[in-house]
């Protein structure tokens, strides 16, 4: 017989054990009621002094003298002292001889005679005194044209200013340097080695630099508007690109598989993009240069004779200028393979 | 029956077939084709061309690694090979103008009376040619440095070149007590001669200098900095000071040079402990010294001394003409080198410019070794001890002069106690109370220690952001920098060089680090 009631008795038991972790009992994390304790950064106002929590006025200290001369400056509607500040004993003094006895000696020497503004006497030659903002300009402390940031801004919402439009191309830190040496250091570069890659494009526009004045081969013209010459030296960036946009090919050549019949692949000239053009022009330059006989030794070799191909390209004694040609030249015997879009 | 015709051919054949020619080529026997006791025609023989194809074929189902690439383009190349140390000359070549750059219309040349001046100070200043000249013979320029971009070398007086210029001063007896100040120190013999000699000023300096002469010191010291701070090329400015200022300079290029067994040695006769003459070099050392200090030696001076040479001197033989001998005959250019250094260090004769460039590369032993096989400290070298000596104040130079050696950070080897009386003169220096002391478990080469007891240091820092700006300014009126010169820019490429690390600074500006 079962010893306990059991309304809701089912053929088998279903164990619940509530668990202890998960019992909450609801308690306010903090106290409604206000703290007794006041910091001592807290205004003294909000947290009332012992004494000040009696409603009964006469349990209430006497106000400070200045506190008093204003409030009753404030029923009088006169001019009170200024509440704002600390009332100098001068001030409180004024007026009272017993009380200007009872003071400290350096005060009554301070109210007898000298003024309160006049600038101290002693020996020392200097000032301990802080100079006001608007004071002396004489006194500097190294901040003069220091312009502190509170300043409010001309233009809400930016701090130092907008920049001045346009932006320079090289502002951005990801393409401070030139497209064109850029894309070639990218090029240059073996095994993921950028860093060697960025020594040797330095040493090929360093030789570029040193080389003589370039003459022109008047069969081999250059890119339309190319500086004379003589300016190419000193501007060893312009030398890389005018190099390079010589000789770089307008179109490549796609074999289309079988697109001719009988297993024959069909040529189809298709138009390049100026990096793509570059990029082909450079890769030719390069393997022209590793072709070249290595002169002296050193880690150098590679720069001097890529260098020394860049030159001729420019003076049009380079290789490059056939196979640029021979592109050209099977591009415009295979124009006709050209499909352009149909016309509607 | 045989015949005995065939038997005497056969006997032919073996010891002389060069004489039976038709025979020869029917013999079956035709593998030496030499007489027997003689190897010299299969050595000299055309070697036998290499049989293609008998490497047997890769069996079923093994895969044989091919990565020979393009083996049907492959070219030999057949061109004529550069000859024997072309390349190296090539790599090592010192170019000093460029073409190209434009001329730079304020830059002055150093002049004599003017190059000790504190005002040159934050100037870029041309080297004259001739001294130009005579640094190449010394081999004061190296291959990295920028020469090479510029209309014709011209080199930043910056506050240690100032500081150096006001030590050349000291030691051409001239003490002048401002310049005292600039140095920052009281250097124990230059003080007392401040006092005998009145406050000139650098322009009047000149005029003393004719009128009357203060006792001459030699100046010791060591160029350290950090890497790229400029202390060869510093190394180089106090020898072109020393050039236009008229001294006798003997500079030993590289020290690394002298100490790694690439040149020939032979031991000093009569030394104790064993010393080792280099002759070689010295020769080499001995004709540069007279390339470079030409107008030295143009003055034919008739030598005082008798040295005892070996070989037989014609009267009123001049210095030249002794430096000659020593040239020409390398067996006795050392005591050729001896010689001259008692003439050099007679009363009357100019000061002296001692210069080395890799100091620690002489603070270890030498890769050379003795007769017992033990290596040779590089201080038993007679070059390098005379140097060593000059270098720790234990032999001084009468007539005044310069002892400068300048460590390098690219290239030098450790060497504990070089790097620790560095840190101890720095110490010193600047006066601070604690000096850095020995660690006990490291080992000592006491020798250099003695060495560098007492050596001072010339401290290559940054360069100044208005020095920093007069060489940008150079760069630019040169051609090689393509940029306003102002402030922000000035600024920008200071920060970038570490706080006006000359070289990083180069390299930022106008080497194209891009």
């Amino acid at each position: 017989m079962s010893p306990r009631l059991s309304l809701f008795s089912f053929a088998r038991s279903i164990p619940y054990r509530p668990r202890l972790s998960s019992q909450w009992l609801p308690q306010p994390a903090t106290r409604a009621t206000p703290s007794k304790l006041r910091a001592y950064s807290n205004p003294a106002d909000q947290a009332p002094s012992g004494a000040d929590r009696s409603t009964r006025p006469e349990t209430k200290p006497a106000d400070h003298v200045s506190e008093e001369a204003a409030k009753v400056a404030d029923i009088t509607g006169t001019q009170g002292p200024d509440m704002e500040q600390g009332t100098p004993v001068e001030q409180v003094v004024k007026g009272d001889q017993e009380a200007i006895d009872k003071l400290p000696k350096v005060m009554q020497d301070k109210l007898k005679g000298k003024s309160p503004t006049s600038a101290p006497k002693g020996s020392r030659s200097y000032s301990t005194m802080t100079t006001s903002e608007t004071g002396s300009a004489a006194f500097d402390m190294g901040l003069v044209g220091f312009n502190s940031a509170s300043t409010v801004p001309e233009i809400p919402g930016v701090k130092f200013g907008l920049p001045s439009l346009p932006l320079p191309r090289d502002g951005n830190l990801k393409h401070r340097y030139d497209t064109v040496v850029d894309q070639v250091t990218n090029l240059l570069m073996r095994h993921g080695q950028k860093s060697i890659a960025q020594r040797n494009m330095s040493l090929i526009l360093q030789h570029l630099r040193t080389s003589q004045i370039p003459t022109i081969n008047p069969a081999r013209p250059l890119v339309p508007g190319a500086p004379p010459p003589s300016h190419l030296p000193l501007n060893p960036i312009l030398y890389l690109t005018l190099a390079i946009d010589s000789v770089a090919p307008l179109l490549r050549i796609r074999n289309q598989k079988g697109a001719a019949g009988g297993g024959v692949a069909l040529q189809i000239p298709v138009p390049l993009g100026i990096r793509q053009r570059r990029r082909t022009a450079v890769e030719w330059i390069l393997n022209a240069a590793s072709k070249r006989r290595n002169k002296g030794s050193g880690k150098g070799g590679f720069a001097q004779r890529v260098a020394d191909e860049l030159v001729a390209v420019v003076e049009g004694k380079s290789g490059v200028w056939e196979r640029r040609n021979a592109v050209h030249k099977l591009a415009v015997a295979s124009r006709a393979n050209v499909v352009l879009p149909r016309k509607r | 029956m045989p015949s005995s015709v065939c038997i005497r051919s056969i006997s032919h054949l073996v010891r002389d077939r060069a004489a039976h020619t038709s025979i020869a080529s029917r013999c079956l026997f035709a593998a030496p084709q030499s007489a027997g006791f003689s190897t010299s025609a299969a050595r000299y023989a055309l070697p036998s061309k290499k049989k293609t194809g008998t490497v047997a074929a890769p069996k079923r189902g093994v895969k044989s690694l091919n990565v020979k690439k393009g083996r049907k383009g492959v070219q030999v190349d057949t061109a004529k090979r550069p000859a024997q140390g072309e390349r190296r000359a090539l790599r090592k070549r010192i170019v000093l103008s460029n073409n190209n750059a434009l001329e730079v219309p304020y830059l002055t040349d150093l002049e004599k009376t003017s190059a000790l001046s504190k005002k040159n100070q934050g100037q870029v200043k041309g080297l004259p040619e001739e001294v130009v000249d005579s640094l190449r013979a010394v081999e004061a320029f190296k291959p990295t440095q920028g020469w090479s971009l510029f209309r014709r070398p011209a080199t930043l007086i910056r506050k240690e070149t100032v500081q150096l210029a006001a030590l050349l001063k000291v030691a051409e007896g001239h003490v002048n007590s401002t310049e005292q100040a600039v140095e920052g120190r009281e250097d124990g013999e230059a003080v007392d001669g401040a006092k005998e000699v009145a406050e000139v000023t650098a322009e009047e300096a000149v005029a003393v200098a004719v009128a009357e002469e203060g006792p001459k010191k030699t100046i010791r010291r060591v160029i350290v900095g950090e890497k790229m701070s400029g202390k060869s090329s510093l190394l180089l400015q106090g020898l072109a000071l020393a050039f236009v200022r008229g001294w006798v300079v003997i500079n030993l290029p590289d020290a690394q040079d002298i100490v790694n067994a690439h040149t020939a040695y032979a031991p000093l006769p009569e030394s104790e402990p064993t010393q080792y003459t280099q002759d070689i070099y010295t020769a080499n050392l001995l004709s540069q010294i007279l390339k470079a200090n030409k107008g030295f030696f143009s003055n034919t001076t008739p030598i005082t001394t008798q040295p005892e040479l070996g070989v037989p001197l014609p009267a009123n033989t001049t210095l030249e003409q002794l430096v000659n001998i020593g040239i020409n005959n390398p067996d006795i250019s050392w005591p050729v080198f001896v010689a001259l250094w008692a003439e050099l260090t007679l009363p009357g004769r100019p000061p002296i410019m001692l210069g080395i460039d890799g100091l620690s590369h002489i603070m270890r032993n030498s890769e050379y070794f003795s007769a017992d096989v033990k290596p040779i400290h590089a201080h038993d070298l007679t070059l390098i001890r005379h140097f060593i000596d000059h270098l720790s104040g234990k032999s001084s130079l009468p007539n005044g002069g310069m002892v400068l050696a300048a460590i390098s950070k690219s290239n030098s080897p450790t060497s504990a106690a070089l790097d620790f009386s560095i840190s101890v003169a720095e110490a010193r220096q600047a006066r601070s109370g604690n000096l850095p002391t020995w660690n006990l478990y490291t080992k000592v080469d006491q020798r250099v220690m003695d060495v560098l007891k007492d050596i001072e240091v010339i401290k290559v820092g940054g360069l100044s952001k208005a020095e920093a700006r007069a060489l940008i300014e150079y760069y630019a009126a040169s051609g090689m920098l393509r940029a306003k010169v102002d402030e922000p820019f000035v600024t920008e490429k200071w920060s970038l060089a570490g706080m006006g690390n000359v070289g990083e600074l180069e390299r930022a500006t106008v080497r194209l680090r891009v």
